[in-house]
């Protein structure tokens, strides 16, 4: 015989009176100070899941409600409950249990970040047809050109001699006739590859190429981007790295949640790092396939590098911050390559 | 009232200390001789133990259920967070249905989803999740404070709100645009009349609630915090011109070095958050001091220089621990937040009474289901 001690309210007036509530059989029997003891079947009483350290709430058919701390009896009389919230109550009740679901959520997020998000993204970017590729990419130069970019200043002549140069070099690629390049004043040394096989190069960047090779191996490593859908990949990647965050600090209150955009930024770095390597690697091989010296790469990395003192000195905390992997070792990896 | 009061006369079995702070009640003179003024304290109860074991199986199920669990997770938590936070020495009630909770982040995820993903690739898009959402914006604000309210309860009597779309998108779009039309000087009123909106529509069983606000006290908040913010923008501009023109001066011809402007933007984000535990605490207390429930009415005394101190160790903690502070925090807030709220009336909260006898069950079926989802973004 399992009983306890509670407080009722009616649902009229906020006041609660004392009762006892003791289980006989399948009967429920409360009785208070002034009336006749009430007897209910069990089942017709509605109890709330349990959460540790939070009183029990009981729900009589005509909406009265019984409020307790008793949590051992209650659970007693009412063993069940949905599975969810058995599972979660098991959970939640012991330390062990908590510290191990510290430890696997570590986990989870590291192997979500690592290897499910991109691998997803990746997924998701073969879903995406070339057509729509193709027309991302021409309104995102169209955004950029409103807001940030401006016509190139190079002669005709000049746009029409790298774009042979261009179109000769990447017509042994996959759907070379997707590749498209495009001259722009940008303000810096600068090219980026857009969604569908558009390739910025900036009139800067493009005075500070010194031959043909140097051209080519800023070229190869756009290509590499292109080839690796790297632009599209990244929109999804950060789509999804922002549902994570939401997910994880989703209950910080106020000013807190700016703590977020710490990891955010941090994660996304390093995937930008990511794609950076990985569309390097894409652009030795591809100079290697046309015979051009990977000296020009180097090359180029170093007087980009002299134009922008400062930007990627190699620190621990500059490498994890910035987008691109640091400069030396980039250099030093097209140098490996003969 | 009166008819009722004597009704329902109920002495309180403890007698409070009274008065803490000069109540704001206005008092007719045939009054002064009526029922004492009494004030009813909120505590918060839970510890940051507890609630970072709820907290961290919530997140860890989220996760491995790919996000499913957060209804489950977001209602267990509510429930600790309301049952701890104490009026008269009794908790507060949670009792949303995670389905609901689950079917409101469907459509969040949509909405937000679609927004993020457009504004990536096509910002024509986004505009026109932008247009969606302002006219989605009233029957959001009212759903979420229907569903909240409705979920809400104390000694088994719930809350309700009853505000309308048409009201809801007068005060959000019509003051809102307000606001913008006039530069940022009608945004005080804004908020005043935003505030008034929600209070006014909320009820506690059978008592309306009141708003009793005054637009002065937004507008010295505001103006005060425009005018320190424009301060803060002056000041910093200035110290950064010295420190480039004193590097620029010197044998080197660097830009200011990566510690100074570090040191900087520390700075200024901690003036920044300053500026923002003031406004906090001020329309808080502006906003809470505003609500009058029958004959009772809330006084809230958030302080700022206790909030600058809050948000900045809140984030510093969270910052080290990796974000696992964050189930502290929210203890800590909500202990702050109770630590810092009272009724004040002639009369104690347990004069309140419930709409019917039949709980929340008949009300909530009047309710179209469209209605029954949680939707806050």
């Amino acid at each position: 015989m399992t009983a306890f001690e509670g407080l009722h309210f009616d649902g009229t007036r906020a006041v609660g009176v004392p009762v006892y509530v003791e289980g006989q059989g399948d009967e429920i029997v409360i009785a208070d100070a002034v009336s006749a003891p009430r007897r209910l079947r069990r089942e017709q009483i509605n109890v709330d899941a349990p959460i540790p350290g939070v009183h029990r709430l009981l729900r009589l058919p005509d909406g009265e409600l019984i409020e307790t701390s008793d949590q051992a009896a209650v659970a007693t009389l009412w063993p069940s409950h949905g599975w969810i919230e058995r599972v979660a109550f098991a959970l939640e009740s012991r330390w062990w249990a908590a510290l191990a679901g510290l430890g696997l959520t570590a986990a989870s997020v590291s192997l979500i970040v690592a290897f499910a998000l991109p691998l997803a993204a990746d997924a998701a970017a073969r879903l995406i047809s070339a057509k729509v590729e193709h027309f991302i990419g021409e309104h995102s130069l169209a955004t950029l050109d409103r807001i940030a970019l401006k016509p190139s200043t190079l002669t005709a002549n000049q746009q029409a001699e790298l774009t042979a140069r261009f179109d000769r070099f990447v017509a042994g690629e996959p759907d070379a006739k997707a590749y498209k390049l495009a001259f722009r004043k940008v303000g810096t040394a600068n090219a980026f590859a857009l969604p569908g096989g558009i390739i910025v190069i900036s009139d800067e960047m493009v005075r500070l190429t010194e031959s043909d090779d140097e051209f080519l191996a800023v070229i190869a490593h756009e290509a590499g981007h292109v080839r690796g859908r790297h632009a599209l990949r990244m929109v999804l990647q950060d789509s999804g790295l922002a549902v994570l965050m939401t997910v994880l600090a989703g209950d910080a209150v106020g000013t807190t949640i700016l703590a977020a955009a710490v990891p955010s930024v941090l994660l996304r770095s390093r995937y930008s790092r990511q794609f950076e390597t990985e569309a390097d690697d894409y652009a030795f091989a591809m100079l290697k396939r046309h015979n051009q010296p990977p000296k020009a790469f180097a090359d180029m990395l170093r007087r980009l590098q002299k134009e922008k003192p400062g930007a990627q000195d190699g620190s621990p905390i500059v490498q994890y911050l910035s987008t691109h992997p640091a400069t030396e070792e980039r250099i030093r990896r097209a140098e490996e390559q003969r | 009232m009166s008819g009722h009061g004597s009704l329902v006369t109920f002495k309180h079995p403890r007698s409070w200390p009274q008065l803490v702070i000069a109540p704001r009640v206005e008092r007719r003179t045939s009054d002064i001789a009526a029922a004492p003024l009494t004030t009813s304290r909120f505590a918060f109860t839970g510890r940051a133990g507890p609630y970072f074991r709820i907290w961290i199986v919530s997140l860890f199920l989220s996760i491995i259920t790919l996000g499913i669990y957060s209804a489950w997770g977001k209602v267990r938590k509510k429930r600790y967070l309301y049952a701890h936070t104490r009026l008269d020495g009794t908790g507060f009630e949670f009792r949303a249905s995670p389905i609901a909770i689950l079917k409101g982040r469907v459509i969040a995820l949509l909405l937000f989803g679609g927004f993020a993903l457009s504004g990536h690739i096509f910002p024509v898009m986004q505009l026109a999740f932008v247009l969606l959402l302002l006219i989605l914006l009233p029957w959001i604000v009212v759903a979420a404070a229907r569903f909240n309210a409705r979920n809400s309860a104390w000694r088994n009597i719930v809350f309700s709100f009853d505000g309308s779309f048409g009201e809801a998108a007068k005060v959000f779009l019509g003051f809102g645009a307000l606001a913008l039309v006039t530069l940022g000087l009608g945004y005080p009123y804004f908020k005043m009349r935003r505030a008034r909106f929600i209070i006014e529509h909320h009820s506690f069983g059978t008592t309306q609630f009141r708003a009793d606000l005054a637009t002065g006290g937004f507008i010295i908040t505001y103006g005060f915090a425009f005018l320190m913010s424009l301060g803060i923008v002056l000041m910093f501009s200035f110290v950064m011109f010295v420190t480039a023109a004193a590097a620029a001066g010197g044998s080197s011809h660097t830009k200011p070095s990566g510690f100074t402007v570090f040191v900087l933007m520390i700075l200024l984000y901690a003036a920044y958050i300053a500026l923002f535990a003031y406004v906090r605490a001020q329309v808080g207390n502006l906003t809470f001091n505003g609500v009058v429930a029958g004959v009772l009415r809330c006084r809230s005394t958030l302080r700022t220089r206790d909030l600058v101190w809050l948000y900045l160790s809140n984030i510093v903690a969270i910052l080290a621990t990796l974000g696992l502070a964050i189930a502290w925090v929210t203890v800590r807030m909500a202990r702050y937040r109770a630590a810092n709220l009272y009724l004040i009336g002639e009369g104690t909260p347990e004069t309140f009474t419930g709409a019917t006898t039949r709980g929340s069950s008949a009300t909530g079926s009047e309710v179209s289901d469209l209605f029954d989802v949680d939707v806050s973004l």
